[in-house]
């Protein structure tokens, strides 16, 4: 419990310093998040005149006082949202985030399900073999003798 | 889990590979992401690959296909930060004075931020019009990078050349014009 209460405080403590960096980018964060459209590679990996090109284009919106997201708008209405080096999280994009985390979710679940079930079985398996009773009754009967 | 079950279970599982076993061969069978210039390099005359982009300019929309029957076109992929289409899209307007009354220009700005696209033709006097392909997707279905790419097509609607060599330019002029 206290440990989601430090969790908790931590992620409320990050909220102002997010929406700093969306009201004041820097060239280099946006560099990392906004891929050059020939080269396949974020801007800061690429010196090509079209990846040069959209970072003059970002450095004149945060010299004009463009937020991070209006600036990432801007981008995508002109190159389309392959622009952006990671799914937006919203609309169809959120599918890019839930989709994996789903799919480890279930093979999470199937994993436990399988290890349950076979750990099962082998306890079923340990436990010793009932006998007819009518042999058991027998059996008794001759440890009864040999006891006497 | 009863036999019938596990029979069926597995059944289907068989039937789910094999099923994507199949679309796997057929998608390479019938590639059709093939670019317009690899079916001409393949000896074809493909069908002009329709789109309906907006202007640079902002006077509406060019629809390829409606130009279809009417005129001839000559396609050009281009952009403001790529060195060589500036020598050929001055040809093309030098060309376009010649042939603009039977031959329908059209420039396709691709992968281009669409102010430094408009600074671009009027600092090289380009006055065909452009249309703005920003995400590439046109660009990918006529064959891709690298540009310029300059494409010829017939009245038809058939995509007949495109240019690799300078002597193509007034050669293909020639053949669209009189199609």
């Amino acid at each position: 419990m206290k440990r989601l209460a430090l969790a908790a405080a931590a992620a409320l403590l990050l909220v102002p310093v997010a929406r700093a960096s969306d009201r004041h980018p820097t060239l280099a964060e946006l560099e990392g998040e906004v891929m050059c459209p020939v080269c396949g590679t974020t801007l800061d990996q690429s010196n090509s005149p079209a990846a040069q090109q959209i970072k003059r284009v970002i450095a004149s919106r945060i010299a004009a006082g463009d937020s991070k997201s209006e600036i990432k708008d801007k981008l995508v209405a002109e190159y389309g949202d392959a622009i952006l080096a990671a799914p937006k999280r919203k609309g169809f994009g959120l599918l890019a985030w839930w989709v994996p985390l789903g799919g480890i979710a279930a093979a999470a679940a199937l994993l436990a399900a399988g290890v349950w079930r076979w750990s099962h079985t082998r306890e079923r398996e340990a436990e010793p073999p009932h006998l007819d009773p009518a042999l058991e009754r027998r059996l008794d009967d001759e440890l009864a003798r040999w006891d006497t | 889990m009863t036999r019938t079950a596990r029979l069926t279970a597995q059944a289907l599982a068989v039937v789910l590979v094999v099923g994507l076993l199949a679309l796997l061969v057929w998608r390479v069978a019938n590639d059709s992401t093939k670019g317009v210039s690899q079916a001409l390099k393949d000896g074809e005359k493909p069908t002009a690959p329709a789109f309906d982009l907006r202007r640079l300019d902002g006077r509406g929309r060019i629809d390829l296909a409606a130009l279809r029957g009417k005129k001839p076109i000559v396609l050009d992929f281009w952009a403001s930060w790529c060195v060589p289409c500036i020598h050929e899209s001055k040809r093309l307007e030098a060309a376009r004075r010649q042939y603009g009354d039977k031959i329908a220009f059209i420039g396709v700005d691709t992968k281009d931020f669409s102010g430094d696209a408009r600074a671009w033709q009027r600092e090289h006097g380009i006055t065909y019009p452009s249309v703005h392909d920003g995400s590439g997707s046109v660009l990918t279905k006529w064959g891709g990078l690298p540009i310029p790419r300059i494409f010829f097509v017939a009245r038809s609607g058939k995509v007949v050349g495109e240019l690799i060599v300078e002597e193509d330019l007034p050669r293909y002029l020639r053949q669209i014009a009189a199609s």
